[in-house]
């Protein structure tokens, strides 16, 4: 293994394996929507706290490690410098697993705040943002020691990204009031959609845009369709997504000023949305074969498709008329689940298969594996989807139309099996994709081609 | 770009925007009380914690729309409902239904046997077993649960506790009494009203269905009262058979499942359940448990749907 890339490859590893456990918490929380008797009455096995460790260890168990380690490895070669610090790196990843193992506790024990998105204790929110500014001063110090002058557009991405979450973390776990980390009244909701809506426009996209800005023109060998259109997407991300997340509460008692500033704004996203995917589809214009080539490529622009249909379907959903339908219901689990796996999973799966090889020096373990993870997670987030906005159809109208939710409840059953099968796949995807993983990086022999 | 633009400016644009969208609302939205507004007690607030912990807010919002039909639908959220919630507690999804006046919807053991198993009580319900919280718990949760509505809810609440004491000296004064006593709070018009609808295998097909996924829990599988959720409640659920030779008609039957029997674990089902469903519930209760059925002999002009 080299030496200089153990940061990247830590963070590969802990998103591999945290995977595993966040979609086996998924998929066991899906299992008791089908059957809620199934694992009996046991406290950490309930629905209520499988929910929040499956959402927690997605975003900062999977995801974010897996996008991380896209950065540590792009960002020593963008800046063509080592990085600040591999002994850094490597506590950063070792206190990271750490806060996961205590996350996961702290929540199966019933220990949460309550507040969708920033459940976690105060111990644990002291955990995260130290683990963010940590990441922070490795990568900035790094910039700071660059031999490279010009500053690419995904490091951009990852230095902004990474301290407007610090702060937006820390504001909106309400950091300050330890024992209930809320605010009180309608402020907590804005404050906490307001965060919530952060961590993916602040946090998973700006990372994962900056790792296709990395790898899409190195795989298609072609220069960056434009720097002029990066340099507009950049800045329009951080001024239109941050307004946006009063959206969340668009049929509560809240100002409707701050509710038409969050479904202007939202509107507002096609900008910052296009900007990128023009820029980038336009850079992988003929270049299928490349594409299709590379597997951690392929990820990545599936990624961006995902991107499309998440972006353009959440501003969808931000006009009041089809909230009345949408609102409450599993048309928005769909929409968060298409967005996380489908657009930032893919990401971060996707930087992780550039990454792996191009550190070792050596092809994937199995690139049939990594395909067949790829169709299972494909067809399994896809399939969600589907399947969750059709429940959510028939919720929604349903209830509009004056039926009660019990009544309604027998009708989307059928979904939620077909939901728990789905989640099989995902399920073991993340499994072969460990697998995968961890042949590619300590086993040397033995691939299938 | 320099690092140091990318940094201070995204900093500068994060603080603009936290000025605008949540600094200014939280230092203009109003936290006067609204006029169903009370503190909640101890036991109440130890409750929310369970509530909380047990992530109930995942399943369960407590924000009730314009738009809404539901449970609670009598009154739409306003922001002086929430100014002592720390946190509140909206929620973003209805798998089950909204919390916000859910307070004396219920007594209180009808709500000891749901926790317990919701599926006692809701056959169809997906809600999770939570006997795991121990009986203690359990009543603390319930006491959270049942302050939902403030003082709307302690309305209802008083209402519940009226009518359980009457109805439990009811029951206790034997079945005689106490169907005397049931059918005698059913207004008289309906009391003489037979069922309109002739009992067909098709109607039962549909009442047994019915039956299964709204009155099984309680009344049990043979209509003996004998349900999963009997012993938590008290007064029990009603043995049909002893309603036999009584004085029974459709009508009292529709009348009693549409509007429930405050007090006891009996709900309302006026919700639920449209006109026809209620009237076929009951035949199939009337033929089955009871064996006295009146069904079809209402007289009035020949409906179509009859054979």
């Amino acid at each position: 293994m080299s030496e200089n890339n153990k940061t990247a490859l830590g963070f590969c590893l802990t998103s591999s394996f945290w995977m595993v456990v966040a979609t086996l918490a998924g998929l066991l929380a899906a299992t008791k929507l089908v059957a809620p008797d199934l694992m009996g009455s046991i406290s950490w096995l309930t629905f209520g706290r499988l929910r929040p460790i499956h959402i927690n260890l997605v975003l900062f168990g999977f995801v974010t490690p897996g996008l991380l380690s896209a950065a540590f490895y792009y960002f020593p070669r963008l800046l063509k410098t080592d990085l600040f610090s591999e002994k850094l790196g490597v506590i950063t990843i070792v206190l990271w697993n750490i806060f996961l193992v205590f996350a996961t506790v702290t929540l199966g024990l019933g220990q949460t705040q309550g507040r969708e998105y920033a459940e976690m204790i105060w111990p644990v929110d002291i955990m995260v943002a130290v683990l963010f500014i940590m990441v922070f001063v490795n990568l900035t110090m790094t910039v700071a020691n660059r031999k490279e002058s010009l500053l690419y557009v995904s490091i951009w991405y990852v230095c902004a990204g990474i301290v407007l979450t610090a702060v937006t973390y820390a504001l909106g776990n309400v950091i300050w009031q330890p024992d209930t980390g809320a605010l009180k009244g309608i402020p907590d909701a804005i404050l906490l959609w307001f965060y919530g809506h952060n961590v993916f426009g602040l946090l998973l996209t700006p990372l994962s845009l900056g790792v296709a800005y990395y790898v899409i023109p190195r795989s298609c060998k072609t220069p960056l369709y434009s720097h002029t259109l990066s340099l507009l997407g950049f800045w329009s991300l951080l001024v239109v997504y941050t307004h946006i997340g009063t959206h969340h509460l668009l049929q509560v008692p809240v100002p409707t000023w701050l509710k038409v500033i969050s479904i202007v704004d939202s509107m507002g996203m096609v900008i910052p949305v296009m900007i990128f995917l023009i820029n980038i589809w336009y850079t992988a214009k003929g270049k299928f074969a490349e594409i299709h080539g590379d597997i951690g490529t392929k990820f990545i622009f599936v990624g961006t498709i995902m991107y499309f249909f998440v972006s353009i379907q959440g501003s969808m959903m931000a006009l009041p008329q089809v909230q009345r339908i949408t609102h409450f219901n599993n048309w928005v689990v769909g929409h968060a689940h298409i967005g996380v796996l489908g657009f930032a999973g893919m990401m971060a799966l996707g930087g992780m298969y550039y990454v792996v090889p191009h550190i070792t020096g050596r092809p994937l373990f199995s690139r049939l594996l990594a395909d067949l993870q790829y169709w299972l997670i494909l067809i399994g987030v896809i399939g969600f989807t589907v399947v969750l906005t059709i429940a959510g159809l028939i919720q929604g109208n349903g209830w509009l139309n004056g039926e009660t939710v019990y009544r309604i409840l027998a009708e989307i059953h059928v979904y939620n099996v077909i939901r728990a099968s789905l989640g099989v796949m995902i399920f073991f995807g993340a499994v072969i994709g460990l697998y995968n993983i961890l042949r590619s990086i300590f086993v040397r022999s033995g691939g299938v081609q | 770009m320099t690092p140091r633009i990318v940094v201070i400016g995204s900093l500068l644009i994060l603080a603009a925007v936290v000025l605008v969208v949540v600094a200014l609302p939280f230092y203009t939205v109003s936290d006067a009380p609204s006029e169903i507004y009370r503190q909640r007690t101890d036991e109440e607030l130890a409750g929310k914690q369970i509530y909380i912990a047990n992530g109930c807010v995942y399943c369960h919002s407590q924000s009730i729309r314009t738009i809404d039909w539901g449970l609670g639908a009598e009154r739409i959220a306003q922001s002086g409902d929430y100014i002592d919630d720390h946190p509140i507690l909206l929620g973003s999804a209805r798998t089950g239904p909204d919390l916000s006046q859910e307070g004396g919807e219920h007594p209180d053991d009808w709500h000891m046997a749901h926790f317990k198993n919701p599926r006692t009580t809701r056959p169809n319900s997906i809600m999770p077993p939570f006997l795991f919280l121990g009986e203690e718990n359990i009543k603390k949760l319930t006491a959270y649960v049942q302050s939902l509505g403030m003082i709307m809810a302690d309305k209802r609440i008083a209402r519940q506790r009226k009518w359980k004491e009457l109805s439990t000296a009811a029951f206790e004064a034997g079945p005689e009494v106490n169907v005397k006593w049931l059918h005698s709070h059913v207004p008289e018009p309906w009391q003489k009203i037979a069922n309109p609808y002739p009992t067909t295998p098709g109607a039962l097909a549909r009442g047994h269905k019915i039956y299964q996924d709204f009155c099984m829990g309680c009344h049990g599988p043979v209509g003996d009262g004998m349900g999963p959720a009997q012993p938590d409640l008290y007064p029990p659920p009603l043995n049909f058979t002893i309603l036999k030779d009584r004085g029974i008609s459709g009508g009292i039957l529709y009348y009693q499942i549409m509007n429930g029997i405050t007090g006891t674990a009996m709900p309302y089902f006026k919700k639920e359940l449209e006109s026809e469903k209620i009237w076929e519930v009951g035949d199939y209760v009337a033929v089955y448990f009871i064996n006295e059925s009146d069904a079809g002999q209402g007289g009035g002009i020949d409906a179509a749907f009859e054979n």
